[in-house]
This record gives C-alpha cells, sequence and structure tokens, in this order.
C-alpha cells in the first residue's frame, strides 16, 4: 500500500501527467455531450411520431362514434413502429444513427421492402463515426493510459537506476504491477466518472445495473491495457522501444484485427444481395398479380367462413390474395437473408474476444441499447406487427365488415417489447469475462518476464 | 554528400529488422485488402447486374396495362459499382444501392450495405486506402523519430557535424533516405495495383488512369509531409523519446480523433435538415408551389384554361388528344422543379459538409487526403449525386414516355386503355455515364489544395529545422 501511495505521489508531481488528465476529461466531456445530444434529437423525433400516431387515432376513434367506416379508410394509412430511445445514449451511439428506429406499416405495403425512416445523415458522417463516449473510452483511453504508464521501468533500465531500484528489495513484477495501477488509476478513475456521468443522462428508470456493468467493462477494459504496459517494460531496452511496442500493440487491437475480423466475417458470410431480394419480390408480385382472379377463388374455397354473398371478390380482396401470395413466395427468400445476417453477428460475437477492443465495444453498445441486438429485436417485432395488422384487417375485407366503436378497442398498436433482461445480462458478462481473461493472461505473461530471474538474463 | 546519406539511410532502414517486420505486415495488408476487396466488388457488381437483368424481365413481362399504371408499376436501378472502390470504397457501404423509379415521386437511394452488415463495419473497413492513411504513416514516424534525436542522443551527432558536413546536408540527406525507404516499399504494392486495374479496366474506363494518377500523386504528398515533418521534429528535440511522443501524438491526432472531431463539430454547424421537415417542405411544395402562393390545384385549372384556348376549344373531350395524359406530363414538371429544389438543397449541404471537412484537413491532413483519395476513386458524395440525379433524369424520361402515350393513344375517357410490350420496350435500360474525370479533380480540389500546402508547410518546416540543427538541444 506505501509503495502504491508513493507511486501515486509520484506520478501526480509530473506536469505532462496533468496535460494527460485534463485532456482526457476534456474528450470525456466531449463524448458525453456529444453522444446525449444524439440521444436528445432521437427522443425528438419519438415525441413526433408518437403525437402523430396518437393525433390519428384520435381522429380514428371520433369518425367512428359518429358512424361505421369502411376499413380502405383507415387500413391504407401507415402506422408509425417506433423503437423507443435506448436506455444509456449517451454511452454509445452504436448503431442509432444507421438503422432505422421507425417504420412506416401499411397494410398495402406488408410484403413490399421495408420502409425503415432512418434519419437523413450525410454518408461520410456514418463512416467517421461519432465522437461519443464509446468513441473515447474503446479507442482513446488505451491510449490515455499508455501514454501516462508505458515507460513503468524501460526508463530506468535505460539510465540504469533500474538496479539500484531492484536492490531496495521490491520484487520486480509486484513494483511494476503497483506503478501501473498507481499510474493508472487517476486515469481510469475520470473513466468510470463519465460512464456514471452518462448514466445519470437518461430518463429511463432501473438502469443502474447497466451503468454498473458499463464501468466493470471499462476498468477490465483498462487493466488489461496496463498489463499490456507492465508486458511490454518487460521486454523494452529502452522508453522510446517501449512506446514504440505498446503504440504498434493498440494498433493492432484497436484498428488492425477488428477491420480484418470484419474481412472475414463477409468472406465466410457474405452479405446477402438486396438488390436480387428486391428485383425477386418484384418477380414473385408479378406472378401473382396474373394469376389474381384464381389465387382469390382458391382462397376462398380454403376459407368459406371469410367469402362474401355470392363469393364475388372485389379489387380489394384481390389486391389482398395476391399479397399473401407474394409473402408466401418471398417468406423463405427472406428468411434466408435474415439469417445470414445473424450468421454474421454470431460469428462476431464468437471472435470477439481476438481483441478486448471489439468486446468492450460491442458490450458498451449492447449496454447502451444502440447495438446489434435491440434493433434486431425490433425489426422482429415490426415483421410479427405486420402480420397482427393483416390478421385485423383481412378478414374485414373480404367480409366486407365495416369498422364500427367496437373495433377501437382491438386496433393494431405497435408497443416494442424490450429483450428478456437475462439475454443481454448474459451477452455483456461473458464478453466482460472474456476481457478478463485477456487482461488475466496479458498479466501472467508480464509476472513472469518480470520475474527477477528473467529480468537478470 | 546528400544522395551518400540518404543512400546509408535507406540501407540501415532496410537493416532493422523491426522495420521489415512492419513493412512486411503493411504489404501483406495491402495485398490482402486489395485481393478482398476485388472480391467483394466483384460480387456486388455480379448482384447488381443480375437484379438489372431480373427487373428488365419484370418490367417487360409486366403484361398489358394502362402506360401510366405502368407508370406506378415503376421500375428499380441499380448503382453500378466504381472500378476504384477496389482501392478506396469511401461512402459506399453508407449509401443506397437502389432507387426505386415510379410515377409522381423522386425516391432516395435506398438499402445501405452497411444496414446488412454487423456493427464491425463500423471499426473501420480494411482497404488499401486505409492502410496507406493509417498505418504507413506510423510506420513512417517509427522509422523516423531517432533519425536526428537518436544521433544526438548518442553524441554521432557531433561527430558527423564535424567532419564538415552541412546540418542541410544532413537533414536533407535522411529525408530523402527515408523517403526512398517508403517508396521502394511501397512501389511494387502500386504496380499490383495497377496491373489489377489495367485488367479490370474495360473500354468504358475513360479517365481511369487519369483517376489513378491523382491518387498516386495526392498519396505521395501525404506520405512526404509524414516524412518531413517525423524528421523535422526529429531534428528539434532533445530525445528520440520526446520526438516519438510528439510524432505519435500527432498521428493520434491526424488519424484517430480528427475524422470523428471534424465531423461532430462541422455537422453542428452545418446541420443536415430532418427527414420529417424535409419531406414535410418537399409535399407542402408540390402541393403550394415552391413561393408557397401557387396551388398546384390553380396552376393545373390555369393549365386547363390556356390549353382549351390554344386549341380554341371549351370541353377537354374535343381536344384532339387525350387531357389527362397532358395533364400527367405538366404535373410531373410542376413537381419536377419542387423536387430539383429541394433535394439540390439537400445535396448540397451534404456537399457543403463534405467540403468544409476536407478544408479542415488544413488540422490534420489526412481529412484532405480522404476527400481527394475518395473523389478520385470515385466513391464520394459527389459520385453518389452523379447517379441519384442521372437515375431521376432516366425517371423524367420515363415517366414522360408513358405520359406521351397515354395523352396520344388513349382515346379520352377509355379506361380500358392498355398499352403493351412493344412501348415497354421502347423503355431503354439506364446505364450510369461514368462522371467525367475533369469533375473528379473538381470534387478533389479542395482536398489536393490542402495537402498541397501541407506538403509546402512541412518541406518549410524540415528547411527551417536543418538550419536550427544544434549537436545539444536545450
Amino acid at each position: 500500500m506505501r509503495t502504491l501511495g508513493l507511486e501515486l505521489r509520484l506520478f501526480l508531481v509530473e506536469r505532462a501527467m496533468w496535460v494527460i488528465l485534463a485532456l482526457f476529461a476534456g474528450t470525456l466531456a466531449y463524448g458525453i455531450a456529444n453522444g446525449a445530444s444524439v440521444g436528445l434529437a432521437a427522443r425528438a423525433s419519438a415525441d413526433a411520431a408518437e403525437k402523430e400516431t396518437f393525433e390519428w387515432n384520435r381522429q380514428v376513434r371520433e369518425a367512428l362514434e359518429r358512424q361505421a367506416l369502411d376499413p380502405r379508410q383507415v387500413a391504407g394509412r401507415p402506422t408509425i413502429a417506433l423503437l423507443p430511445p435506448a436506455p444509456l445514449p449517451a454511452l454509445a451511439v452504436g448503431q442509432s444513427d444507421l438503422l432505422p428506429a421507425q417504420e412506416a406499416i401499411s397494410l398495402w405495403r406488408l410484403e413490399k421492402p421495408s420502409e425503415g425512416r432512418a434519419e437523413l445523415e450525410n454518408p461520410s458522417r456514418l463512416l467517421a463515426g461519432r465522437f461519443d463516449l464509446a468513441f473515447v473510452l474503446v479507442w482513446l483511453l488505451p491510449l490515455f493510459l499508455l501514454a501516462a504508464a508505458y515507460d513503468l521501468c524501460a526508463g530506468d533500465r535505460e539510465s540504469g537506476t533500474l538496479r539500484m531500484v531492484l536492490a531496495q528489495g521490491v520484487t520486480p513484477w509486484r513494483w511494476i504491477s503497483l506503478r501501473a495501477l498507481a499510474r493508472g488509476t487517476p486515469v481510469l478513475i475520470l473513466a468510470v466518472g463519465a460512464v456514471l456521468a452518462a448514466g445519470t443522462m437518461t430518463e429511463e428508470r432501473g438502469v443502474g445495473t447497466r451503468i454498473l456493468l458499463a464501468a466493470l467493462v471499462v476498468v477490465v477494459y483498462g487493466l488489461f491495457w496496463l498489463a499490456v504496459a507492465a508486458l511490454v517494460n518487460g521486454f523494452a531496452r529502452s522508453a522510446a522501444a517501449a512506446a514504440t511496442a505498446a503504440g504498434s500493440i493498440w494498433v493492432l487491437f484497436v484498428l488492425v484485427l477488428p477491420t480484418l475480423l470484419n474481412v472475414v466475417v463477409e468472406s465466410l458470410h457474405p452479405s446477402p444481395s438486396r438488390a436480387e431480394l428486391v428485383a425477386e419480390s418484384r418477380a414473385a408480385a408479378a406472378e401473382a398479380e396474373k394469376r389474381g382472379n384464381e389465387l382469390v377463388s382458391s382462397f376462398y374455397k380454403d376459407h368459406p367462413e371469410l367469402a362474401p354473398a355470392g363469393m364475388q371478390a372485389d379489387m380489394t380482396s384481390r389486391m389482398l390474395a395476391v399479397q399473401d401470395e407474394v409473402g408466401r413466395a418471398m417468406d423463405p427468400v427472406r428468411e434466408r437473408f435474415a439469417e445470414s445476417i445473424l450468421q454474421q453477428q454470431r460469428l462476431v460475437d464468437l471472435w470477439r474476444f481476438a481483441s478486448p477492443a471489439i468486446a468492450a465495444h460491442e458490450a458498451l453498445t449492447d449496454l447502451a441499447g444502440t447495438g446489434y441486438w435491440r434493433h434486431r429485436a425490433f425489426q422482429e417485432q415490426v415483421t410479427a406487427f405486420k402480420g397482427v395488422v393483416h390478421d385485423y384487417y383481412s378478414p374485414k375485407f373480404h367480409k366486407r365488415q365495416p369498422l364500427t366503436k367496437a373495433d377501437v378497442s382491438s386496433f393494431p398498436r405497435f408497443e416494442y417489447v424490450e429483450e428478456d433482461t437475462s439475454r443481454w445480462k448474459t451477452r455483456v458478462t461473458t464478453g466482460l469475462i472474456g476481457i478478463a481473461a485477456l487482461a488475466a493472461l496479458a498479466a501472467i505473461l508480464a509476472a513472469f518476464r518480470l520475474s527477477p530471474r528473467k529480468l537478470a538474463a | 554528400m546528400i544522395l551518400g546519406i540518404a543512400r546509408k539511410e535507406f540501407v540501415d532502414a532496410w537493416r532493422d529488422g523491426r522495420f521489415r517486420l512492419g513493412a512486411a505486415l503493411v504489404l501483406v495488408l495491402l495485398l490482402v485488402s486489395g485481393l478482398l476487396a476485388r472480391q467483394q466488388v466483384a460480387r456486388a457488381q455480379g448482384e447488381r447486374d443480375a437484379a438489372t437483368a431480373l427487373e428488365r424481365k419484370n418490367w417487360l413481362e409486366q403484361g398489358d396495362k394502362n402506360s401510366h399504371s405502368a407508370g406506378h408499376y415503376g421500375v428499380n436501378v441499380f448503382k453500378p459499382t466504381s472500378p476504384l472502390a477496389v482501392f478506396d470504397r469511401g461512402i459506399e457501404p453508407f449509401v443506397g444501392t437502389s432507387v426505386f423509379l415510379e410515377a409522381h415521386r423522386q425516391n432516395q437511394a435506398a438499402f445501405l450495405p452497411a444496414q446488412d452488415a454487423t456493427a464491425m463495419r463500423r471499426f473501420g473497413e480494411l482497404s488499401a486506402a486505409v492502410a496507406l492513411q493509417m498505418l504507413v504513416p506510423l510506420l513512417i514516424v517509427l522509422l523516423a523519430f531517432g533519425a536526428l534525436a537518436g544521433e544526438r542522443e548518442s553524441g554521432t551527432l557531433r561527430q558527423i557535424l564535424s567532419l564538415g558536413v552541412r546540418p542541410r546536408q544532413l537533414v536533407l540527406g535522411k529525408a530523402l533516405g527515408l523517403g526512398a525507404t517508403v517508396a521502394v516499399l511501397l512501389l511494387p504494392a502500386a504496380g499490383v495495383m495497377a496491373f489489377l486495374l489495367a485488367r479490370a479496366a474495360g473500354p468504358e474506363a475513360t479517365g481511369l488512369w487519369a483517376r489513378a494518377g491523382g491518387l498516386a500523386l495526392s498519396y505521395s504528398a501525404y506520405l512526404a509531409i509524414f516524412v518531413a515533418l517525423s524528421v523535422a521534429v526529429s531534428a528539434s528535440t532533445r530525445t528520440s523519446r520526446t520526438a516519438l511522443t510528439i510524432l505519435l501524438s500527432i498521428w493520434a491526432l491526424n488519424c484517430i480523433v480528427a475524422p470523428r472531431l471534424a465531423s461532430d463539430v462541422i455537422h453542428q454547424s452545418l446541420p443536415t435538415p430532418k427527414l420529417a421537415e424535409f419531406e414535410a417542405e418537399m409535399q407542402k411544395g408540390v402541393m403550394e408551389g415552391l413561393d408557397g402562393h401557387d396551388p398546384r390545384n390553380k396552376r393545373l385549372a390555369d393549365f386547363q384554361r390556356d390549353t382549351l384556348a390554344k386549341h380554341g376549344k371549351t370541353r377537354v373531350e374535343d381536344l384532339p388528344f387525350n387531357f389527362q395524359g397532358l395533364v400527367m406530363l405538366e404535373s410531373e414538371r410542376i413537381a419536377g422543379e419542387v423536387f430539383d429544389f429541394h433535394f439540390g438543397k439537400l445535396w448540397d449541404r451534404i456537399q457543403a459538409q463534405d467540403r468544409a471537412v476536407a478544408l479542415a484537413g488544413v488540422g490534420a491532413p489526412m481529412l484532405a487526403l480522404r476527400s481527394a483519395s475518395m473523389a478520385f476513386a470515385g466513391t464520394d458524395f459527389a459520385h453518389h449525386r452523379h447517379f441519384a440525379v442521372s437515375a431521376e433524369q432516366h425517371r423524367r424520361e420515363f415517366v414522360r414516355v408513358l405520359n406521351e402515350d397515354l395523352m396520344n393513344n388513349a382515346r379520352p375517357g377509355d379506361h380500358r386503355y392498355a398499352a403493351g410490350r412493344a412501348l415497354w420496350e421502347q423503355l431503354p435500360v439506364f446505364r450510369l455515364e461514368p462522371l467525367p474525370v475533369h469533375d473528379a479533380w473538381g470534387a478533389a480540389r479542395a482536398g489536393v489544395l490542402v495537402l498541397a500546402g501541407w506538403l509546402l508547410a512541412a518541406l518549410g518546416t524540415l528547411f527551417f529545422s536543418a538550419g536550427r540543427l544544434r549537436v545539444v538541444n536545450a
């Protein structure tokens, strides 16, 4: 404990360290502010969509109070399925700037390609990514940690003072690890403080576990980089060599491995072709269109209870029958499409431990609620909701039933159901354990390398 | 003398095992990324070709129908990939790959490839461009930080200068030697790239070499800036450790911090409009006219009056053509003005943002290089806009032909009129003419100018630091 306190004091008298801490605090603050503004914008557009939906429902209700309505007057209007703002938006922008949080659903377009309403965005900005808290924590935190702790004993070795220090009787690993902790602690305290601050910027309740886990991810990720610093110092003969090695490892883990994984994933499970999906679904539609009348009569044969008097199909029931047929033809294609994207994500989940940066980023976006899985859950629920809309209107059209006041209560409404807590907790905890294991591995290697015998050699 | 020093520096670099390792890694990454990108671009193009063919079949075989209904049936067109996307995919993953062309509406390009991929995409892409933008500068920094500071530290600087070597000769020789090292490392990669391009280049690929030349120039300038700056910093610092700290900080600011920072700050001051506002304004423009005082209904009523007066008739039924068809043509024209105005405004804003980021390259040369690189590779927003505008022109032509058919061939009031395959075949397949090289250079101009400025400044700093070279730096 005394060594730790001493090292901490030594660290804090260096002016350069105060510069590092100030810079880090500045980038953290900017990252939080940026992420929070994205969260506010998401809130605003969600509010607007909710207001629009509410207004439309009110109009329909009032109209139905007066008289019964032809369902055609209501069904054509798109309902907006809304993914509510993320629980911790200030923590990570994640995929929320790319994937739509709203989708317009109308009866006549159920089988058309989905109409996600993503905000207008400059594609270069999507390419660059946001300067959010997750960026600061995953990309920059290691750089600040390494800047503070790259020279744990390499400089001493260079100048010859290492012998003197070791002559004091302190074991090298103990001394180096305490030194690394002393130098890393102030940086990590700032980082954890930032996570807590970002945690307060939400209207969501019960996000305590998310915040706590995010803080843990950051600490464990930080410890990994401190262990790397210690390991590097076991080898480097000069401070410059230590800095070079630490920098190269950072480049490897944060820049090269993630992009390599990206390439591997793309090559093993190529993204399916949207272009072909679009063209194929049009071909299916054309095919169904040609057989429209035949489809309708066979439908009434199967569903006599829905057949109108005289079995005479009108335009709308024909359109519905055609649409159903397109759905039958396209469902397997769409399932294959969704499946191959899921395969990609599974591969990422498996290989995220190749680099703690990937694991940490996945965990932070997952905790923020802006990652892959929450958007996927939304997409699945949207697909299910399309079925609800279809099942609600379809019998009414076939039987030519008007909408009445009694239908108001059973009107299809989209309500996003958050993913089961245990699922994201399992994913995040697995990631956390993985990062911890990598940190432990680096620390063990460093301890081995810094054993007195090795050091003497 | 300069050449002698350069040769010594060159030989030293190649003798250094760590440099050889780093160089080998960079070369492998360049090669792997090039090959995989070629495969991906070829696959994407194959998929789009297949989809185009299928859409053509859908279009031709849609059966007989009213020509305006065919306009509603519409057609999807797909964006061709740029041959140089193999080198730099730029914004391609983040822009739509197809546009649905239909009557009455100008749609945005939809289906961003990145939406159909995992979040790993957001870590960045492994492309030859990224390797040259980020990894090679790092290699240069690691190679150069000790060039003079190391000699100073070990005391050899004093010896060299005592031999009568002029400081300027020494500094320039070192820079030249390092530059040659990097050039020798990258020339084979450039050669492979050129070979692949030559093989991939079809007859339509005019201007490909002018674009490749622009790329070569921009990247050479960028890397030269790094060589000059690294040697200058090494000449001016007391220890190689300080030189390394400064250079690594510059590298991280340039390559890691600047892209996100610049893009976020610039979008704060030049915001992109919100989707809801954009759509509402466009809708309002269509209904009420661009100035808000010219309602669509009134315009069409005036149009009817004028048309009847022109033909000396009092009833539209007496006109020698189907008036509905003419109204469709007129309302497309009116809507077209509104689309041009609003989409033009949106795209101008996006290009203004991009230009501002390129100009922010004054603070971080990578921003300027990236902008120039994407422009030359044909993967920047200027090229995407060219696609969107061409697709819209195609739509207008396509809808015009259909509406004119309605106007000339359908008897007024005949709701059973149907055109057939003969008409569908008259409409050509969408073909995107490549953006002229001249325009690509135009799009790259801001970036190229900023890079040129940086190069001059970096060389100036190099000369200046040479003039002030001291054996012991205080």
